[in-house]
């Protein structure tokens, strides 16, 4: 890619404050190489939901951007910093109008738009990657795709500047000493025979589908996961090395049926040592797309193969993380897709009820929680809930390596037994 | 010699929208000719009616203007216009369009307001602009959230309905209602005025007593607010506040702050929705007069000394008064807020 030499395009110039320090002026340089050449090749398009008033916002960032010095002179980047702002809270705003699924897509690409903004303004002056990090991944986990997924791309540039202090061998030694992955002193439910969920080793596809898909009765798989990188790679350590600094959002209370269950931000060091290695009060990151924002970690996991007997596209499978200390508790409910398991690190107790059970299992009357039960699967009210106890089960404790496959809207109830990170995969 | 009647005039401070300086200390809002009758804030823009009966547009907006008008609404989309013995809804782009996109011709015998409130119902200003409400309602005020409405009834009762994923209809679930359903929790209070905010609601009794519900997020319902709790600073030397002269009972209130603070996060509880109306406890046991609502802050103003009281967005969960106006000799009469700005009337004393 030829630098330009029009008026409008980027300023080739090392910025005055960043000269200070070379490092600064590389990832000036590095991230400005990611933006389109010209002022006219960063589209604003927009349906006209995105009223003229914000359009006109997002134009004069974008003119200040390419325009003549670029982000360099301090009150030119005072000012597209104060508009990135306005962009952000105002499409912010829109965001939380209405359910997540009826936001407009376009009011997502704004927001992204405005943190991209924000984003270029903090990289100009030295000193705040962590914060520019953090921008970068509201955009990621609050907006919607643009500039061919630019913040992604933004952040892998900031992530090689960002030096945190080196933690001594003594340091790690301590902490995996402190803290076995297992946990010997959890009690573990027993299984009664007639409750066990087969275990089929890598069976073909035809035997799965005819055996399990196709009657829709749950099974755990071994032997299919065993090639995957994180199987072997994933540790506590390496997850604070890929992604310590980035921003997850976690869940805050013993269950989501909880009064005081809430969801916050926060990076992945922080949950780390917060939840996991302190372990004060329960935190899980939950059903998070976190493949998506972090594609690194992407590449240590694979789709599998027995998603492709489904109908629908590979692209449509949605991959979740499931990340937490020991005691973490998913309430007995149900989802609309297909599910595969993967277990990678630590044991989870597992509890399926077939969906014909449904009358047994009092499902909350409210729509925001009719797919989930109000029993308390090992702890019943039966009081309350007499029918529970007449209601079968399945149950497993699944362990690092086991897939297991819950079919469409089959009710499961999840606890963690150990340190545990799951792998879901949502597919039709 | 007549004496000259008391200076009465409109004040504005928070986000100016398309003009410059943004943000800031209070303003004198530019007079009219006639004075300034109504205020009507939208996002990029104000809308005022004047004494005369003229329309004033402030802000992001240009062009020919349509006269005779009695009230208006704003928004982003279109400006909804009473004009006479019409409603009438104008697109907006640069400027106004060449002509209605709407309009609703009254009958005669007809009153249309105060808006939103219309005959057969209530107008908005985006598509459809007219929904219906039954008529046994009576409604006397009606105010529009970014996602629900609410309206005060004959006998001083409120009525909520639309989306409640944020407590702000007060019937005590997060669930939808698709009709007005009254708030059980007020029933027995009469209430005098209501206001919406963004995702909030507040009303006030006839006795001058403040009742919340909704979203606490930016503590606009003035309880306690974890995610400005996390932000606080721990010395009070530290606290920042906006430039507003004159802020002396301000900055006592603010100290009160940073020593709770300090006393730990863990010593309050913290709301971030409040799905029943909550009774606030204002400071000196003022009784309100007046209440507005912004996106995600309120403004009140109190009776006896026409202190106004608002919380700021992400700064406040405090009722703090604003110094600027006894500090100036003035005394509020009228407070409008806009989505991210508050407008005060106020008169030399």
């Amino acid at each position: 890619m030829s630098r330009p030499s029009s008026p409008e395009g980027l300023a080739t110039s090392s910025c005055p404050a960043a000269d200070q320090v070379s490092a600064g002026n590389t990832m000036w340089a590095d991230i400005r190489a990611l933006l389109p050449n010209t002022k006219e090749d960063l589209k604003l398009d927009f349906s006209e939901k995105v009223e003229e008033s914000v359009i006109s916002l997002l134009q004069q960032a974008r003119d200040l951007l390419y325009g003549a010095g670029s982000l360099c002179s301090g009150s030119t980047r005072e000012t597209c910093l104060q508009v990135s702002e306005i962009i952000i809270d105002y499409s912010w705003e829109k965001l939380n109008i209405g359910t997540w699924r009826d936001v407009d897509k376009d009011w997502r690409r704004v927001y992204s738009y405005g943190c991209l903004f924000k984003v270029l303004c903090m990289c100009s002056e030295q000193g705040t990657i962590a914060e520019t990090i953090r921008v970068c991944d509201m955009g990621l986990l609050m907006g919607a795709s643009i500039l061919d997924n630019i913040l992604v791309r933004i952040i892998n540039v900031l992530q090689k500047h960002l030096t945190y202090g080196k933690r001594s061998a003594e340091e790690d030694t301590k902490e995996s000493c402190r803290k076995k992955i297992r946990n010997d002193h959890t009690t573990v439910p027993s299984i009664k025979s007639e409750e066990v969920i087969p275990r089929l080793h890598c069976p073909s596809l035809e035997h799965f589908r005819d055996n399990y898909m196709i009657p829709q009765k749950p099974v755990i798989l071994e032997g299919i996961v065993d090639h995957w990188p994180c199987m072997k790679k994933w540790s506590l350590d390496y997850l604070r090395q890929i992604a310590g600094c980035r921003t997850v959002p976690v869940e805050v209370g013993s269950r989501y049926t909880d009064e005081e269950w809430s969801q916050t931000l926060m990076i992945v060091n922080d949950f780390i040592d917060q939840y996991i290695v302190n372990k004060n009060s329960i935190g899980y990151l939950a059903q998070h797309q976190l493949f998506d924002q972090i594609p690194e970690l992407k590449q240590d996991i694979c789709i599998p193969d027995y998603c492709s007997l489904g109908e629908g596209e590979e692209d449509n499978i949605t991959i979740n993380a499931w990340f937490g200390p020991e005691g973490t508790i998913s309430p007995l409910h149900q989802d609309p897709q297909q599910n595969f398991l993967v277990q990678v690190i630590g044991r989870k107790y597992i509890r399926l009820y077939s969906p014909q059970e449904s009358e047994n299992l009092y499902p909350h009357e409210t729509q925001i929680l009719h797919n989930t039960s109000q029993v308390d699967v090992e702890d019943p009210d039966l009081v309350k809930f007499p029918k529970f106890e007449r209601a079968a089960f399945q149950a497993c404790i699944l362990t690092p390596g086991q897939v297991l496959f819950i079919p469409v809207k089959y009710w499961h109830y999840v606890r963690s037994l150990d340190v545990s990170f799951s792998v879901s995969f949502w597919w039709l | 010699m007549a004496e000259p009647g008391p200076q009465r005039g409109w004040f504005v401070f928070g986000f100016r929208g398309f003009a410059e300086p943004r943000g800031g200390g209070a303003r004198r809002v530019e007079p009219e000719p006639g004075g300034i009758r109504v205020v009507r804030p939208a996002w990029s823009y104000t809308g005022l009616v004047t004494g005369r009966g003229r329309l004033a547009l402030r802000g992001w907006l240009a062009g020919a203007l349509p006269g005779h008008c009695q009230d208006l609404l704003p928004s982003e989309s279109h400006v909804l216009l009473l004009r006479g013995a019409t409603l009438e809804a104008w697109a907006r782009g640069k400027g106004l369009c060449a002509g209605p996109a709407w309009r609703w011709p009254l009958h005669p015998g007809e009153a249309a307001g105060p808006l939103p409130l219309a005959p057969g119902g209530y107008v908005t200003p985006r598509p459809p602009f007219l929904c219906p409400l039954p008529p046994a309602l009576r409604a006397r005020k009606l105010v529009l959230g970014h996602e629900h409405a609410a309206l005060l009834g004959p006998a001083g009762t409120v009525y909520t309905w639309g989306c409640g994923r944020h407590g702000q209809l007060g019937h005590g679930g997060l669930e939808p209602v698709s009709e007005p359903r009254l708030v059980e929790a007020l029933h027995g209070v009469p209430m005098g005025d209501v206001a919406a905010g963004g995702w909030h609601s507040v009303s006030v009794s006839e006795g001058g007593d403040l009742y919340v519900w909704g979203w606490n997020e930016s503590g606009q319902l003035a309880l306690p607010s974890k995610a400005l709790a996390e932000k606080r600073p721990p010395a009070a030397a530290s606290v920042s506040q906006p430039e507003e002269p004159g802020c002396g009972a301000g900055k006592a209130e603010l100290k009160l702050v940073s020593h709770e603070a300090a006393l730990g996060a863990e010593a309050v509880d913290f709301i971030s929705i409040q799905a029943f109306p909550a009774l606030l406890d204002l400071p000196a046991g003022s009784e309100v007069s007046k209440v507005s609502c912004g996106s995600r802050h309120t403004a009140a103003v109190t009776r006896k000394y026409g202190q106004l009281g608002h919380n700021e967005t992400a700064s406040s969960d405090q009722p703090r008064q604003v110094g600027y106006f006894p500090a100036n000799g003035l005394t509020v009469e009228d407070v409008v807020c806009g989505p991210w700005n508050t407008y005060i009337c106020a008169v030399e004393k």
